[in-house]
């Protein structure tokens, strides 16, 4: 594993909720890894389960997919249909052979900056551990 | 995948002139982020044709520098690196649009709140916001122009159910410019408050203050009340819905509205279903719209004929059944208690409840006053009704002490309040959603409390859910202000843009994304035999993309590939 690791992590976050709590983080100047690169969508339920794979195929060393935490969607019940479609992504990963641990999902309300904060701090620390995502060498598509 | 890449053939790159504009948000990002390498690295791009910089973007003289370089310099893209969308997306895109070109093909790429103020190491943060600004060039040719669309609104209301709220809504919507037809099942206006002799807590006639709003409906040329009367269909979407009304003479009528209002009220639960209560089994125990009835007829009497001696109130009558405390019957059943005290001044009477809830800055002091008339309050669980010779006992469990059983004449249940027996019929007409209870479920039970997930269609009083009469009367207003602000007469309304749309080459007609809609925004084309997109309906969300299995949806703005490039770029 290489010393001076750092991991690139795509964040899909979504509008009402997680992006704007990434902007409470940093309106409130609170500082964590530079590892996350986030991506903007309406909601959480726009993210197709394909986005996440061809990002970790390409070589994203973690995808995070956050929204708004259940009961509390903008669109009322589209996290639910996210947390269904992360689930059996979760089981496609494990049945191809794939690392799961890469791929997350998290609900982070507008109001939690500091929450947005630690699990990316958190989520970069396991990822460091996990090294890089090998996927990208050994996966021809 | 290779599907989705043909629908969105990608802006010819060659032609395209990309401009780029760093915001420095006065020191905000300039002492965070070297702007001077930004800008060497990024006009070093071929597909860049102007990077400039300016001290602060969003302000008067920003954004006139911004308009007169998109103009000068030609641009058919922008990008601007600057603050979050949610603070200045709509301000740029403004000036887009000012300099001729369409916001939709501008991206702003946040260097602010999620760069510049997140890491404290200035070489890392550049680095950062090279990747930022890179990740929407590569974006912002995959865009495309979108165009504002609006549609003729009608300011008409349709109000289904003339109860307090219905009655509340409709006086105030009722404006000059609006006509509200309001449709009652029954044969009179009033509903419910009509039934009641007094009021809480300054125990006013009911009937002076409902009749007096049935007159000012009735009065009023702006509404049109249709007694006896049932919608029986609604079709369409905000500003556009056509109602099929069926009227006392069996006619069948047709209006044309904006907005849909339901007040449909309540109903109470069949106390029969719980035996232990006696109801319908033992003479002398009522329920209470029959004991309220009995009191507005004038007397307090015994099926006998005689003036009971004492009285037992039973409060939380299906609570535990139900699931959920209906929250007005504490206070009525304290109302009941006054009304015994004032007719029979020696009768005994006891409150049987389970917990006690009677909020409000008016409530407490009611409670306190009705006790001191010698009403005992006693704390219970596990009710059960007995006769034995033509006396009622109430057996019960207390919470402290073991306490005899209770002899008593006569006994007023308080049962739940349950949705109008209409409710699911209501429902499925409306394609509206039933939550907790089987009440009608606001789109959000904080922020949106009385509209529903079809946009036009409001909820008041209890088809809501239990509201006493002065919640029901400030859902009554707030509907109307609702409507007011959205539903303005002579003006246009401006659907959400960024919907989603169904290629018809690619679907196969599945319908997987018509069941995950909660708009109801996706019709099946039985013709086509293809799902189709209401764009006046769909708000955007993009959850149907994710259920297509054919990749045939994309929503405008956040097309899989505009989002793939994003990824792509994001990960060189």
């Amino acid at each position: 594993m290489e010393d001076n690791f750092e991991p690139k992590i795509i964040g899909f976050l979504c509008n009402w909720c997680t992006y704007a709590g990434a902007d409470l983080a940093g309106t409130s100047r609170i500082q964590y890894p530079p590892s996350i690169v986030p991506i903007r969508v309406m909601c959480s339920s726009r993210v197709d389960p394909l986005f996440v794979l061809t990002a970790f195929l390409r070589g994203a060393d973690a995808v995070l997919v956050a929204g708004c935490h259940p009961g509390d969607c903008h669109y009322q019940d589209g996290n639910y249909y996210t947390r269904r479609r992360f689930a059996c992504l979760k089981k496609i990963f494990d049945s191809l052979g794939l690392e799961s641990d890469r791929i997350r999902l998290s609900w982070i309300s507008a109001s939690e900056g500091p929450r947005f904060a630690k699990v990316i701090t958190e989520y970069t620390e396991t990822t460091k551990k996990l090294g890089p995502n090998s996927t990208k060498k050994e996966i021809f598509l | 995948m290779r599907a989705r890449a043909l629908i969105y053939p990608a802006g010819d790159k060659m032609k395209e002139k990309i401009g780029v504009y760093v915001c420095e948000c006065g020191p905000n990002i300039a002492d965070n982020v070297d702007i001077d390498k930004v800008i060497e690295v990024i006009s070093a791009l071929p597909e860049v044709a102007v990077v400039e910089r300016h001290k602060l973007m969003c302000s008067e003289d920003g954004k006139k520098f911004l308009k007169e370089s998109i103009q000068k310099n030609e641009l058919t893209r922008v990008v601007v690196a600057a603050c979050s969308p949610k603070q200045h997306e709509a301000t740029f895109m403004k000036v887009c649009e000012s300099a001729g070109i369409n916001p939709y093909l501008f991206q702003l790429t946040n260097i602010r709140e999620q760069c510049a103020w997140i890491i404290a190491d200035k070489a890392e943060a550049t680095e950062r916001t090279i990747r930022y600004i890179r990740a929407a060039l590569r974006r912002v040719p995959y865009q495309n122009a979108l165009e504002k669309k609006e549609i003729e609104a009608k300011p008409d209301v349709i109000v289904i159910g003339g109860g307090i709220a219905g009655l509340s809504a409709s006086l105030l919507l009722a404006c000059g410019d609006r006509k509200v037809y309001l449709i009652e099942k029954a044969n009179t206006l009033g509903g419910k408050v009509k039934e009641l002799d007094k009021l809480l807590p300054r125990m006013e006639s009911s009937s002076n203050i409902i009749s007096q709003k049935i007159k000012e409906v009735e009065n009023n040329k702006d509404i049109e009340v249709y007694t006896n009367s049932e919608v029986t269909e609604v079709l369409g979407f905000l500003g556009n819905f056509v109602a099929k009304v069926k009227t006392n003479e069996d006619k069948e009528l047709e209006l044309k509205i904006g907005a849909v209002v339901v007040a449909t009220g309540f109903g109470m639960l069949d106390i029969k279903q719980i035996p232990r209560y006696g109801y319908g089994k033992y003479d002398n125990v009522y329920t209470a719209l029959e004991f309220e009835k009995m009191n507005t007829e004038g007397k307090i009497l015994l099926k006998n004929g005689k003036s009971p001696k004492s009285i037992g109130i039973i409060h939380c009558v299906g609570r535990e059944e139900r699931g959920y405390c209906s929250g007005v019957c504490c206070t009525y059943c304290l109302k009941f208690a006054n009304y015994i005290k004032s007719k029979l001044p020696n009768a005994k009477v006891f409150e049987f409840y389970q917990e006690l809830s009677i909020p409000g800055k008016a409530y407490q002091k009611f409670y306190e006053d009705t006790k001191a008339k010698g009403v005992d309050f006693i704390r219970s669980q596990d009710i059960e009704i007995t006769e034995q010779k033509g006396t009622l006992t109430v057996n019960y469990k207390a919470e402290t002490q073991t306490l005899e059983p209770q002899n008593v004449d006569m006994i007023v249940l308080a049962p739940a309040i349950e949705p109008n027996s209409d409710a699911d019929r209501i429902a499925e007409m409306l394609k509206i959603s039933q939550g907790d209870g089987g009440f009608f479920q606001e789109e959000h039970p904080k922020l949106a409390p009385v509209s529903t997930s079809m946009e036009g269609i409001f909820i008041v009083g209890c088809a809501q859910g239990p509201r006493n009469i002065p919640e029901s009367i400030v859902q009554a207003q707030a509907v109307a202000g609702k409507i007011f602000s959205s539903l303005i007469p002579g003006k246009k309304l401006e659907p959400e843009v960024k919907t989603s749309e169904i290629f018809e080459a690619l679907c196969i007609g599945c319908q997987a994304c018509l069941t995950v809609c909660t708009y109801g925004a996706i019709y099946f084309d039985e013709m086509k035999r293809v799902c189709v997109v209401n764009e006046v309906l769909c708000r955007g969300c993009g959850n149907c993309v994710g259920s297509c299995l054919s990749g045939a949806i994309s929503t405008k703005h956040f097309t899989t590939i505009q989002l793939h490039q994003e990824v792509v770029e994001a990960l060189r």
